[in-house]
């Protein structure tokens, strides 16, 4: 078996297996036991969509399906509004009470920073709902609301400061951990990104090589395909040749006299032999 | 058929060949029709040493008879059983002769096949290892034949596998120098057929062995040469600055070899061994892995001084 081989079963046997994966399932589902963490993973997620969804809208140059996109824009951003005071009320919570009840020898509280943070983060929720572009919406007012990419988080952050004079300092401080909380995560996602491409772009490495090994090895069989043409073709006429000339010296025996004296002859002593034996 | 059949056929046909007084002309037809038949059945017998003599012979009756063809491939059976036998002297004989024959035929590729054989075969021997010099430089000297006899009859593209070979027995000697030529070599062969992955590879083996070889001016000269080679002028002398775009410095492997050699000028170690781990690298041949492997081999920080005076060296060379 070669190594690509291997590798290809190796990657078919790991994806059949991965729902058996604990760790992974872990961490795609990091907040699986907590109830706001879930919600708000969704309620990310959305926006994430919508916000994909409108960068579509402004490269999109068909006028229908720009106002197509804008449409659905808005109505899940009024959906999420509608999530908003759900997530305001198990923010409030201080200890989610099922886990408490499942995990009774260690207690899973939220520390006074996460409690807070949470707050906030929810507080955030419906400006970052409000900031989606859905068409409508003049020049986007800063809001608190951070967005994926790092670069934006910084531009953004520098307004936040300026807008929002009006803050304390201690908000600013979780506005900040929550932003680099934020960013770790998108970094774990990349780094795993990477990976995955590192390992494609080496398996294409080694396609790359052999397919270039390839073309010089037919490359150099080309000049020798075509000396066993011409031989080929030698012989073929020497073969043409041949049976014509063997033709004619069978018509030439046939058509003498000499066919029929064989075959009386041979009729004559086999009668004899018959006789013999008889 | 008893083993004594073969004895007979022998001595008779060696009757047939000795000149005697009632005999005044040898009768090779049908002496080295006898001769094959006996090499045959020594050979069924498993008693080599005869069935080589007999082969020889036949060979020497298919020459009388001017057909140099078939004298050649009785040589080659010979040269196998020789092999057989371990006696290599032998082996290398027998094939420069069949080798000789083939081309005689006018048949220059089953020489050079002929002749890479008795190389592949000396090269592989076990007395290689104990026998350092003779048997080797032999198979070297082989491989070099051959290259050339495909050379002069155009097929270069055939010759890639032998220079390939002969460079990994020059590996295999630690003679870098040599291997390194070699490599360079094959990279004129493939340059000449077009075979620019071939090239590419070659060029970028010839600045592993150098660097391997610890020898880093050689292998960053031999980068300005390859990277200027393929324009086809004559520039001479020209600063680092000045690499010209083509088909070398287009490739992977160029890349990789200058971000070996920025690694190497650095004297930065783990970025070393992250080159070497490539896959450009693991692209090559395995003798080439290896050594690639073992960078870097020896001091590494001290090459950064030595290239602070050569770059001064060659401004000064510019301006006047």
């Amino acid at each position: 078996m070669s190594v690509i081989d291997i590798l290809t079963r190796v990657d078919a046997i790991c994806k059949k297996y991965d729902k058996y994966d604990i760790e992974k399932q872990k961490d795609s589902n990091v907040s699986g036991d907590d109830a706001f963490a879930r919600l708000y993973g969704v309620v990310e997620a959305d926006i994430e969509a919508a916000l994909e969804k409108a960068e579509a809208a402004s490269k999109e140059k068909n006028r229908a399906s720009v106002v197509a996109l804008n449409a659905e824009i808005r109505r899940t951003k009024a959906r999420l509004l509608e999530e908003v005071p759900k997530l305001q009320r198990l923010a409030m919570k201080r200890v989610d009470i099922l886990v408490f009840s499942l995990n009774f020898l260690f207690v899973k509280g939220l520390s006074t920073e996460e409690f807070a943070a949470r707050n906030d983060l929810v507080l955030a929720l419906p400006d970052r709902i409000q900031a989606i572009p859905d068409g409508t919406a003049a020049a986007p007012k800063q809001s608190g609301g951070w967005s994926a990419s790092a670069s934006r988080t910084e531009i953004k952050f520098d307004s936040v400061h300026v807008q929002m004079g009006g803050l304390t300092m201690n908000t600013f401080n979780k506005v900040k951990s929550l932003v680099s909380l934020g960013r770790s995560m998108k970094c774990v996602k990349q780094s795993r990104q990477d990976q995955g491409l590192e390992m494609i772009s080496e398996g294409l490495d080694t396609l790359k090589n052999m397919a270039h090994d390839m073309n010089e090895e037919l490359d150099r069989q080309v000049p020798l395909m075509d000396e066993i043409d011409t031989k080929v073709d030698r012989a073929t006429a020497d073969l043409k040749n041949t049976n014509v000339r063997l033709k004619d010296t069978v018509n030439q025996l046939r058509s003498s006299r000499n066919f029929c004296i064989d075959i009386i002859l041979l009729c004559i002593i086999l009668g004899i032999a018959a006789y013999l034996y008889k | 058929m008893a083993s004594s059949d073969p004895h007979k056929l022998m001595t008779k046909a060696d009757k047939l060949t000795k000149l005697s007084l009632t005999r005044w002309s040898a009768d090779w037809k049908s002496a080295t029709q006898l001769y094959e038949q006996a090499a045959n059945g020594y050979r069924v017998a498993k008693d080599y040493e005869k069935a080589k003599i007999a082969f020889e012979k036949a060979s020497k009756g298919q020459e009388m008879l001017s057909s140099p063809w078939d004298a050649a491939k009785h040589m080659e059976s010979a040269a196998v059983l020789a092999k057989d036998l371990g006696n290599w002297t032998e082996v290398a004989d027998f094939y420069r002769k069949a080798s000789e024959l083939y081309t005689e035929c006018g048949r220059p590729q089953p020489a050079s096949d002929a002749l890479a054989k008795a190389a592949r075969s000396l090269s592989h021997s076990p007395a290689c290892s104990a026998l350092e010099d003779a048997d080797p430089d032999d198979a070297i000297q082989l491989y070099t034949d051959a290259c050339d006899i495909l050379e002069e009859d155009g097929k270069e593209q055939m010759a890639f596998d032998l220079y390939r070979a002969a460079a990994n027995v020059y590996i295999k000697l630690e003679k870098y120098t040599d291997a390194a030529a070699f490599l360079l070599r094959l990279g004129l062969a493939a340059d000449k057929c077009k075979a620019t992955n071939s090239q590419c590879k070659a060029y970028l083996s010839a600045i592993v062995v150098y660097l391997y070889a610890h020898d880093f001016k050689q292998a960053e000269k031999c980068y300005n040469d390859c990277s200027q080679k393929d324009k086809g002028e004559n520039v001479g002398l020209l600063p680092l600055a000045y690499c010209r775009i083509d088909a070398f410095l287009r490739s992977d492997q160029s890349r990789c070899a200058s971000k070996l050699l920025s690694a190497y000028r650095e004297g930065d170690v783990e970025e070393i061994k992250r080159v070497a781990h490539s896959s450009t690298i693991s692209n090559l041949d395995n003798t080439i892995i290896k050594l690639a492997r073992k960078l870097p081999t020896g001091e590494v920080t001290a090459l950064k001084t030595d290239d602070g005076k050569d770059e001064e060296a060659l401004d000064e060379n510019d301006l006047t």
